[in-house]
C-alpha cells in the first residue's frame, strides 16, 4: 500500500480489484466506503516492516497453537496449517443488521422445514415440497422420524455460507445445518489477530465474539431433557482422524465440555453413559460435531467410529438431548434452495429476505428446460449431497462433454441442481510482497436461544485467489481472515467465566475422565521415556563411532547389542566378531535413527509421541503440547538422506534429550496430580524400569567387570555427576550397580521407579476398595520386593546371581503390569459387531 | 384362513456378549388383508429394557437391549393371524391402467400417488443399471395394461432365474444376482423391485411367510418353513398388487404379510449390534401352522 494520501481521495487504488466484482473497500467512483475510514487512517501510520513482523508473529502463534485443518494422527505430517491474513475484513453496523435479520429468518425457516420433514410431512402431502426431495434423497433417514417433538426446535446451531455478488447483494451459497464447523476457527482467528494487530487498532469499536458462546452455553443448558442445575454435557468428536479435530478440542476446552468419541459413550437401558475410570457416568446433553448418518450403528446400519449403538432410542425415550437434532442435516442439500422462497411464504407468511444463489432443480420440468438452455453459464451439483463436494463448472466443459451432461440431466433430472456461477467480492489481502486482491467467502453462525436466533457478530472469512466457485468448506480458499463488525456505541466485555459473586463448588478431581484418555496418557508416558532412553543410547553409540578410534570395542559392542534389543538396529549387528562391521554400522545408524519405517526406531517413537500427545490435547497443557510439537519438528528437520551423518545423529539426539527434559519439567511443574497425571507417570515409570533392567542385563556384568562398559552405563543412565561426586574416577561395578538399581535417592534407579509405581498403583481408582491386593498391586510389589531384598554382597558377588534374578523379575513384572493396566482401564469394551441378520429363505 | 406362525431366532457364541442392542420386525402389521388375533414375543434371557415403536412405514418394531452378559439369545415370536386376502380391486385397477397413464397422473387425479412415490426411488438394497431397465421394459410395450406387464415380468423372472441358496448371501447386490441369474426369494424380490422402479412403477418390499403344502402322503414338518419375501406394485388409486416372483403368483391367503418397506434393509426380522462375544452362530426356525382345516 502506498503511503501518504488521505482516505476519500478519488484516484488511489489500494489493491488490484478486478472491475467485474464488488469492491469491499472502495466504491466504483474510488471513494473509500465509510466503515473503512478509521481503519485506513491507523493502517497508514504503521510502517510496512512492522506489519511484516506482526504477520510473522501471527503465523508463529498459529503454528505453536497447532491450529490445523486435517488429520493429526499422522503426527503432524499431512496436516494443513491454518493461514490467517493480518488484515481483517470490516463490516458496518447497518449492513450487518440487514444480514442479521435475513439470516435469522432463514434459520427460522429451515427449523420449520426440518420439523415438518421429520414430523407430519404436510409439505409433501400438500404438494408444496416435491415428494422426490425427500423420497429420492438418500439423506432422508427415516429412523430420525420420531425423534422430533411437535413444536420443538430441532435446529440449534446453524451456519450459512455467504458470498457477495457483483451488485453488492449478499447471497447464501450453502446452508449448514448438520454440525456446522468453523465457530472455533473464527474465535481463534479473532484471538490471534487481536494479539498481532498493532495497538492503535484497539480504538476501533469491534463487536466481541464471546457473548455468542455464552448464549450457546445457556441455550444448550436449557435444552437438557432433565431438569438439572448442571446437566452433564459432552462434545462428541469424530476423533483425531477427522479434519475438524483441532476445532473439536478447541471448542470443548473453550466451552468447558468434556470431549468424547463414540467409543467413550455407551447406552445401557436407554440411557447414555460415559465410560470413565470410576465407572459409568450419565450424560444429559451431547453437542455433536459428527455426521448424523453415523450416530447409531444399530438403526442407521453404519459402522462409523463415532457411532454409539442404541443412542437414538435413548433420545426417543427422552433420556438424552443431542444437538443439532439428528435429521437437521438434510437441509444442507442444495436442492432445498430452489424452493425456499415458496416455503418461506407458506411456512412463515413472509417474503424471503436474504436470497440464495439462484438454484434450479432439474426434477422440475420448467427448471430443466431453463437449465438445458443456459447450461454453459451454470454450475451443476448433485441435488441431495451437502454442497461442497462434487460440482461441475459447465463453462469449462467441451462441447461433447456438455451434450453428455445434457443427456444425463434428461435421463436423471431429479438428482441434479444447477446454480448461477458466482463472482465473489474482492478485498485487500496483505502479503510480504504487497497488497493483493482476495475473493471473499463468509461463513456466519447462528444459535437458537429462547425461540430467537442470534448471529455471531463476526464470522469466518475465507479468501480465494479467484472470484468463481470455491470449496464451500472451512478449509476452502488459501487463507482466512477475521471479520470485524463495527459496533455502534460501547462494546461490553464478556467472558465465559462465571461472575465473581458466585463461589464455585470446590473440587479436587474431575469425574469425567474417559478411560480412553487414561490409556492414551499411559502410552504417552511410555513414548516420552522411550524417546529419552533411545536418544541416550543412540547418542552414546554415535559419539563413539564418530570418535577417531577412541572408543573401545567392548563399549560399541554393548551399545550395539542394546540398540538391537530395542529394535533400533538390525539384529545382525549384535553377533560376535562385529568389529569388522564398524564402518557399515556408522553408515547405517543415521538412516536407522531418522527413518520412521524402522519399527522400534527413534523416529517412530518421536512420531508416537506427537500422535499420542495430539490424542490427549485437551488433557495436557498448551505449553506441553507446543513443546512436543517443537521437539518433533526439530527432530524431523534433519538433513536429507544423502547428507546426514553421525554428527547429525549426535546433534538431533542431544536436542531430543533436552526437549524430553523440558516436557518432563512442564509435566512435573504444571500438571495437576489427578488421574491424568497418574496414568502418564505410570507409563513413564514402567518404561523406565523395564528398559533399565533390560540394559543392565544386556551389559552382561559378570564378564564385563572392566571399566568401558561401566562408563557407558553411567552415561546412558544419566548418573555421571552423582557417581563422580561419590567415587571420583574410581569405577567399581558394585558402586555402579548400587546407583543404577538399589539407590532409592537416585531418580534414575530401579528402586526409585518401582517405589513410585507402588504408590501410583495404590491410588488407582477402584484399587483401595478391594479386600485383597489386585493383580496390578501384586506385580509392582513383586518387583519392589526383588529390588529391596538385594544386599551389598549381592552387588559385589562374582556371578551376580541374585542381581540378575532381580532384574529379570522387574522386567517381567513391568511387561505384565502394562498388560493388566491396559486390559483393566482401556479394554472397557470391545468393538461393536453387527449381528448377521438372517436372510429370507424361501 | 387362520395360521399360527412361530418365528424363532437363536444367536449363540463361544464367548459371552457383554452389551447388546437389537431391533426386531417380528410383529405383524395390521392391514386390510389380515387381522392379528394374538401375538407374543418371548426373549430369553430377559432384556434389561424393551420398547415398542412404529417405524416410518407403519410397521411395529421391538427394540430390546442387554446390559448383563449372555451367551445365548433366543427371540421367539408367536402370532395367530387370520388372512382373507382379496386382490380383485387391485387386479381391476391394473387392468384399466397402462404404465404411461400411471406415470403421467398427478396427485390431484390420484390422491394416493404422493404416498406411493416414496417407493419409486433407489433404496439401499435396490439400485439398478440400464441393462436391468432394458430387460424389464420388454414386458411393458406401449398401451399394454399394467396387469399383463406385471404378470409377464413375474413369470419371466421365475422362468429365467434359478432358485439357488448357495449362489447368494444376505448381502448380495441386485446387479450381481441379475448377472448370476440365481438367488433366493429376497434376491428375486429385490430384482423385480429394481425393474419396476426403473420403469417408474412404485413398488415395495414385503417380508412375511408362505403357507407350505407338504408333498402328497407326507406329514407337515414342524419348523421346516422359512420366512419369505415378495413385493407389491402400485397400480393406481391406492391399490397395490402383490406379486411373488419366486413362485410366479399373485399373492392371496397363502401369503402372510409381516412388514413392508423399500427393501430388506428397512425390515430385517431381527438385527443387532453387540459388544464382545465371538464365533456367533445364528439359527432360524419358522413354523407356519394352518389352524383351519
Amino acid at each position: 500500500m502506498t503511503s501518504g494520501p488521505t482516505s476519500g481521495q478519488r484516484t488511489e487504488q489500494i489493491f488490484p480489484c478486478p472491475p467485474h466484482v464488488y469492491n469491499e473497500l472502495q466504491t466504483a467512483a474510488g471513494h473509500f466506503r465509510s466503515h473503512w475510514h478509521r481503519f485506513l487512517q491507523i493502517f497508514r501510520s504503521v510502517p510496512p516492516q512492522e506489519l511484516a513482523r506482526r504477520h510473522r508473529q501471527a503465523e508463529r502463534m498459529l503454528r505453536e497453537n497447532g491450529v490445523s485443518y486435517h488429520s493429526v494422527v499422522s503426527g503432524g505430517e499431512g496436516a494443513r496449517p491454518w493461514r490467517l491474513d493480518l488484515l481483517p475484513m470490516l463490516m458496518g453496523a447497518p449492513e450487518w443488521g440487514i444480514l442479521e435479520r435475513g439470516l435469522a429468518q432463514r434459520a427460522r425457516l429451515l427449523n420449520e422445514l426440518i420439523a415438518d420433514i421429520y414430523g407430519p410431512r404436510r409439505l409433501v402431502q400438500q404438494g408444496i415440497l416435491p415428494a422426490p426431495l425427500l423420497y429420492a434423497n438418500p439423506e432422508f433417514l427415516r429412523p430420525f422420524m420420531d425423534l422430533h417433538r411437535p413444536g420443538g426446535m430441532p435446529l440449534f446451531l446453524y451456519a450459512a455460507e455467504l458470498a457477495r455478488r457483483t451488485d453488492g447483494q449478499w447471497c447464501v451459497m450453502a446452508d449448514r445445518s448438520e454440525a456446522p464447523a468453523g465457530p472455533g476457527f473464527a474465535l481463534e482467528n479473532r484471538i490471534v489477530s487481536s494479539r498481532a494487530m498493532p495497538g492503535g487498532f484497539k480504538q476501533i469499536p469491534v463487536e466481541r465474539l464471546a457473548p455468542f458462546f455464552v448464549r450457546l452455553q445457556n441455550s444448550l443448558r436449557r435444552r437438557s431433557s432433565r431438569p438439572l442445575e448442571q446437566p452433564r454435557t459432552v462434545l462428541l468428536s469424530s476423533g483425531p482422524s477427522h479434519p475438524y479435530y483441532f476445532e473439536d478440542v478447541y471448542l470443548a476446552r473453550y466451552l468447558g465440555y468434556t470431549m468424547v468419541e463414540g467409543g467413550d459413550l455407551t447406552v445401557r437401558a436407554d440411557n447414555v453413559y460415559m465410560k470413565t475410570l470410576s465407572g459409568l457416568v450419565p450424560v444429559d446433553i451431547i453437542l455433536s460435531r459428527c455426521a448424523e448418518s453415523g450416530l447409531d450403528p444399530l438403526e442407521l446400519g453404519s459402522n462409523s467410529e463415532h457411532g454409539v449403538p442404541g443412542i437414538l432410542n435413548a433420545m426417543r425415550c427422552g433420556n438424552v438431548t443431542i444437538v443439532n437434532t439428528p435429521g437437521c442435516g438434510i437441509t444442507g442439500a442444495p436442492v432445498f434452495m430452489s424452493c425456499l422462497p415458496r416455503l418461506c411464504e407458506h411456512l412463515l407468511g413472509e417474503d424471503l429476505q436474504l436470497p440464495s444463489i439462484p438454484t434450479w432443480w432439474c426434477g422440475n420440468p420448467e427448471d430443466l428446460a431453463l437449465v438445458l438452455d443456459r447450461l454453459p453459464e451454470l454450475v451443476l451439483k448433485p441435488a441431495f449431497q451437502k454442497s461442497g463436494g462434487e460440482e461441475i463448472l459447465c463453462s469449462e466443459l467441451s462441447a461433447t462433454e456438455r451434450s453428455d451432461w445434457q443427456r444425463r440431466l434428461q435421463r436423471e433430472p431429479w438428482f441434479w441442481v444447477a446454480q448461477e456461477k458466482i463472482a465473489r467480492s474482492g478485498t485487500p489481502v496483505w502479503t510480504e510482497s504487497g497488497i493483493r486482491c482476495g475473493h471473499v467467502a463468509l461463513r456466519a453462525f447462528l444459535v437458537e436461544d429462547e425461540q430467537r436466533w442470534h448471529l455471531m457478530p463476526g464470522g469466518l472469512i475465507r479468501i480465494a485467489p479467484d472470484a468463481g466457485p470455491m470449496q464451500l468448506s472451512v478449509a476452502g480458499g488459501d487463507s482466512s481472515k477475521d471479520l470485524w463488525v463495527l459496533a455502534e456505541g460501547r462494546v461490553e466485555a464478556v467472558t465465559l467465566l462465571t461472575p465473581h459473586d458466585q463461589p464455585a463448588e470446590l473440587r479436587r478431581t474431575t469425574a469425567l475422565f474417559p478411560s480412553r484418555v487414561a490409556d492414551n496418557l499411559f502410552w504417552l508416558g511410555r513414548a516420552l521415556d522411550r524417546c529419552d532412553f533411545l536418544a541416550r543410547l543412540v547418542r552414546a553409540l554415535a559419539e563413539r563411532l564418530a570418535g577417531e578410534g577412541g572408543a573401545e570395542a567392548a563399549e560399541v559392542r554393548f551399545l550395539t547389542r542394546a540398540l538391537c534389543e530395542q529394535g533400533q538396529l538390525e539384529p545382525g549387528f549384535a553377533v560376535e566378531g562385529m568389529d569388522s562391521q564398524l564402518p557399515e554400522l556408522a553408515e547405517t545408524l543415521p538412516a536407522a535413527v531418522f527413518d520412521p519405517a524402522e519399527y522400534g526406531g527413534l523416529a517412530r517413537s518421536v512420531r508416537d509421541l506427537t500422535r499420542l500427545a495430539s490424542l490427549v490435547r485437551d488433557w495436557i497443557s498448551p505449553d506441553t503440547w507446543q513443546r512436543v510439537n517443537a521437539a518433533a519438528e526439530s527432530f524431523r528437520a534433519t538433513p536429507a538422506r544423502d547428507w546426514r551423518d553421525l554428527a547429525d545423529v549426535v546433534s538431533a539426539t542431544s536436542g531430543l534429550i533436552g526437549d524430553c527434559a523440558s516436557i518432563s519439567g512442564l509435566i512435573a511443574d504444571g500438571m495437576n496430580r489427578g488421574p491424568s497425571w497418574r496414568f502418564l507417570e505410570l507409563g513413564r515409570s514402567i518404561e523406565r524400569a523395564a528398559s533399565t533392567a533390560r540394559l543392565l542385563m544386556t551389559a552382561d556384568l559378570r564378564k564385563a567387570a572392566g571399566s568401558p562398559v561401566l562408563k557407558t552405563l553411567i552415561e546412558v543412565l544419566d548418573v555421571r555427576m552423582t557417581y563422580r561426586f561419590r567415587y571420583r574416577e574410581n569405577l567399581q561395578r558394585n558402586a555402579v550397580l548400587d546407583l543404577a538399581i538399589t539407590d532409592e535417592t537416585n531418580p534414575r534407579s530401579l528402586a526409585f521407579q518401582v517405589e513410585r509405581l507402588v504408590q501410583h498403583v495404590d491410588r488407582l481408582p477402584g484399587i483401595s476398595s478391594q479386600p485383597l491386593r489386585s493383580a496390578d498391586m501384586r506385580l509392582v510389589m513383586e518387583a519392589a520386593h526383588a529390588v529391596r531384598m538385594l544386599t551389598a554382597d549381592d552387588l559385589s558377588s562374582g556371578p551376580l546371581r541374585n542381581v540378575l534374578a532381580a532384574l529379570k523379575t522387574v522386567e517381567d513384572a513391568m511387561l505384565k503390569l502394562s498388560d493388566t493396566l491396559t486390559s483393566r482401564y482401556l479394554v472397557h469394551s470391545g468393538n461393536a459387531v453387527h449381528a448377521m441378520p438372517g436372510r429370507e429363505g424361501v | 384362513m387362520r395360521y399360527r406362525v412361530t418365528h424363532r431366532t437363536t444367536y449363540s457364541g463361544a464367548d459371552p456378549v457383554s452389551v447388546g442392542h437389537n431391533q426386531a420386525w417380528l410383529e405383524f402389521r395390521e392391514c386390510d388383508r389380515q387381522q392379528v388375533q394374538s401375538f407374543s414375543l418371548q426373549i430369553t434371557p430377559e432384556p434389561s429394557v424393551k420398547t415398542r415403536r412404529v417405524d416410518a412405514f407403519g410397521n411395529p418394531v421391538h427394540m430390546f437391549s442387554f446390559s448383563e452378559g449372555y451367551q445365548r439369545l433366543e427371540v421367539a415370536a408367536v402370532t395367530v393371524v387370520a388372512v382373507q386376502a382379496d386382490n380383485s380391486a387391485a387386479i381391476a385397477a391394473a387392468t384399466g391402467t397402462t404404465r404411461e397413464q400411471l406415470q403421467t397422473r398427478t396427485s390431484r387425479q390420484d390422491p394416493w400417488l404422493a404416498e406411493a412415490q416414496e417407493f419409486v426411488w433407489p433404496s439401499p438394497r435396490v439400485v439398478w443399471t440400464r441393462d436391468i431397465e432394458a430387460w424389464a421394459a420388454e414386458c411393458f410395450p406401449a398401451d399394454r395394461p399394467l396387469l399383463a406387464g406385471l404378470q409377464e415380468l413375474t413369470a419371466r423372472i421365475n422362468a429365467e432365474f434359478t432358485y439357488d441358496a448357495g449362489a447368494t448371501t444376505v448381502h448380495t447386490p441386485v446387479q450381481q444376482a441379475f448377472q448370476l441369474k440365481r438367488g433366493v426369494c429376497q434376491d428375486f424380490a429385490h430384482l423385480q423391485l429394481a425393474m419396476l422402479r426403473s420403469l417408474g412403477i412404485p413398488a415395495r418390499y414385503i417380508s412375511g411367510y408362505l403357507r407350505t403344502i407338504p408333498p402328497p402322503g407326507r406329514p407337515r414338518l414342524v419348523g421346516a418353513d422359512a420366512s419369505h419375501a415378495w413385493l407389491s406394485a402400485y397400480v393406481g388409486n391406492g391399490h397395490w398388487l402383490e406379486l411373488d416372483p419366486t413362485n410366479n403368483q399373485m399373492c392371496l391367503s397363502d401369503h402372510i404379510v409381516l412388514a413392508w418397506g423399500r427393501d430388506y434393509s428397512d425390515v430385517p426380522p431381527v438385527t443387532g449390534v453387540f459388544v464382545g462375544g465371538g464365533g456367533h452362530r445364528l439359527a432360524v426356525s419358522v413354523d407356519v401352522l394352518p389352524l383351519d382345516p
